[in-house]
């Protein structure tokens, strides 16, 4: 397949995809118990009433059917018009916009901290069965599974905040306010990560290949490395799914443990308020980001590896 | 002698539970507030003089009921799936695959979110979330099963001997299902406890009012620097749960 095609195909299974979750949430949203301009009109403490509330559902669109209604929605959010929150009454767009820097940043960071820990704890898990790195990884897998990220967080604050008195967990600048929780995600993570990576190492290390770069005289480590990391790598790759699906949640707990004003505060207020609109523009964001790390992770798959082609 | 340590510890846990769920998690006691543990409190009392021991059993009853629901439902689903993505038709199997594959993708908690917006958090909305996206790891795993055994003899040879499909199943496909399926939910019923405690603690439960670990963590982490106590208990109670279960359920790690 030319790269264009290949690009083409990524592309339209992106846009397929996130269709698909965007148009189940909306779906899902407008079943849910309670009229979207009732709860409005309780929020702004607009008296009014029948008159008023059929022209906020005339204004709305509310008064066509699904189908227009879920067009008129995706025509507004591609044009950046994402309605107005029910409880502020303020446009979702300019609300979202100083809150997803910080919650990408947390992400991002998160991941990127992750994969770094996860490869090198991966690779000298690898490299010694059973050693040090290995009972590491594995202990940090299972807790990364079985803990509770926030109770970790609240657990995060006491040491660093309060006994150590390193950072000011609350206050000071972004920097500041951005380690914790970036530290809490990549916690998480580090540990399935170096799982997966031990896993390709692992595999390479029976294989024909390694062992003529071992007779050569490479060194163990030097041998693992140069010959396993490509093989570690899309191992990573193709494994790493559930993983961004996790950043997503852990990113939203950091946020709520730490205080930063990212888009998890805001949604879990929309939650409490049945502010539909947020929570279809939130989920509309988080399944692009979902849609465009998988399909993007299996498109590099395919790029790197002939045989998954 | 790990089973044998499992038993105790449960065993432990359920007369624990029975002795602290007999107790009245909402007594206040204003004269005995942030009580140290005694005889009459077993784990001291919290800032408005409730007993933190009888809370926290309390606390667990929304925990396990989450956990009940997801493995039933995750368990049933999955190996209902996994058959049709086995031995199903082509087309179906083909959309049973893609959703399931879509499935490993969704985030738990933003689909915990969204379905407590509608329905109001509690028990049933964290097992739907999780049954949601939960269910697609024991269907991938039960259809690579299915592709395995077939090939066996003994399931060939069960076949030709005139079994039906479902003994045969019961048979020989269960006991090597077990140890994959046995891994998978003990981190799902981990998964879950933590679910209905991350809820709890964004103040999503259902009824605030009732003693739930993650709204418990919530309410006293204001006490975490004067008294570690009243977080650590459901912390520890939280993470201690979840652990056991993952460990207790996966038989794989020996």
């Amino acid at each position: 397949m030319s790269p264009l095609a290949a690009v083409a195909r990524t592309g339209g299974r992106i846009a397929l995809s996130w269709l698909l979750a965007v148009a189940a949430t909306f779906l899902l949203l407008r079943l849910m118990p309670g009229d979207p301009v009732t709860i409005f009109l309780a929020n702004m403490g607009v008296g009014g009433g029948a008159e008023t509330a059929a022209a906020y559902r005339a204004q709305w669109g509310l008064d066509q059917g699904l189908a227009a209604q879920f067009a008129r929605w995706l025509a507004g959010f591609v044009r950046l018009d994402w309605g107005l929150s029910f409880e502020t009454g303020r446009p979702i767009v300019e609300d979202f916009a100083h809150r997803v820097p910080w919650s990408a940043a947390i992400g991002f960071g998160g991941l990127g901290l992750a994969v770094a820990f996860g490869l090198s704890l991966g690779f000298f898990a690898a490299l010694t069965p059973d050693g040090l790195a290995d009972r590491i990884s594995r202990a940090m897998a299972v807790a990364g599974q079985a803990l509770p990220a926030f109770a970790v967080g609240l657990l995060l604050i006491w040491v660093f905040g309060v006994q150590l008195r390193w950072i000011a967990p609350f206050g000071g600048g972004p920097v500041e306010r951005l380690l914790l929780p970036v530290l809490l995600v990549a916690l998480f993570s580090t540990g399935s990560i170096a799982r997966l990576v031990r896993a390709g190492f692992a595999e390479v290390r029976q294989s024909p290949y390694h062992r003529t770069a071992l007779a050569k005289g490479l060194s163990r480590l030097a041998a693992l490395w140069r010959h396993g990391r490509g093989a570690a790598t899309l191992t990573l790759i193709a494994g790493l799914a559930p993983e961004m699906a996790w950043i997503v949640g852990g990113t939203a707990v950091a946020e709520i443990v730490f205080g930063v004003p990212g888009l998890s505060e805001r949604v879990v207020q929309a939650v409490a308020h049945r502010d539909y609109g947020v929570l279809q523009a939130y989920v509309a964001l988080i399944a692009f980001w979902v849609a465009v790390t998988l399909q993007g992770a299996g498109a590099l798959r395919r790029a790197l590896d002939p045989r998954a082609a | 002698m790990r089973r044998l340590w499992l038993l105790g510890l449960t065993a432990l846990t359920a007369l624990l539970l029975v002795i602290g769920l007999r107790g009245d998690p909402h007594a206040v006691d204003l004269a005995n507030r942030l009580a140290v543990p005694s005889s009459s409190y077993l784990l001291g009392t919290d800032h408005l003089g409730r007993d933190l021991a009888t809370r926290l059993a309390w606390g667990a009853v929304p925990s396990f009921t989450a956990v009940a629901i997801v493995l039933a439902a995750g368990l049933g689903l999955g190996t209902i799936a996994g058959g049709a993505m086995a031995l199903g038709p082509s087309s179906i199997r083909g959309a049973v695959r893609w959703l399931a594959e879509t499935a490993l993708a969704l985030p738990t908690l933003v689909i915990a979110l969204v379905l407590s917006a509608g329905l109001g958090a509690g028990a049933v909305t964290v097992a739907l979330a999780l049954i949601v996206t939960s269910w697609a790891p024991y269907a991938l795993t039960i259809a690579a099963l299915f592709e395995r055994i077939r090939g066996e003899q003994y399931w060939q040879a069960s076949l030709a001997l005139g079994s039906d499909l479902p003994p045969a199943l019961r048979r020989h496909m269960l006991p090597n299902a077990w140890p994959a399926l046995g891994a998978l939910a003990g981190a799902d019923a981990g998964r879950a406890v933590i679910l209905v405690a991350s809820l709890g603690f964004l103040g999503l439960s259902a009824d605030t009012g009732r003693p739930e670990w993650g709204a418990m963590i919530h309410e006293y982490r204001l006490f975490l620097f004067s008294d570690p106590r009243l977080p650590l208990a459901p912390i520890l109670a939280c993470a201690a749960t979840s652990l056991a279960l993952h460990l207790g359920l996966d038989r794989t790690g020996g």
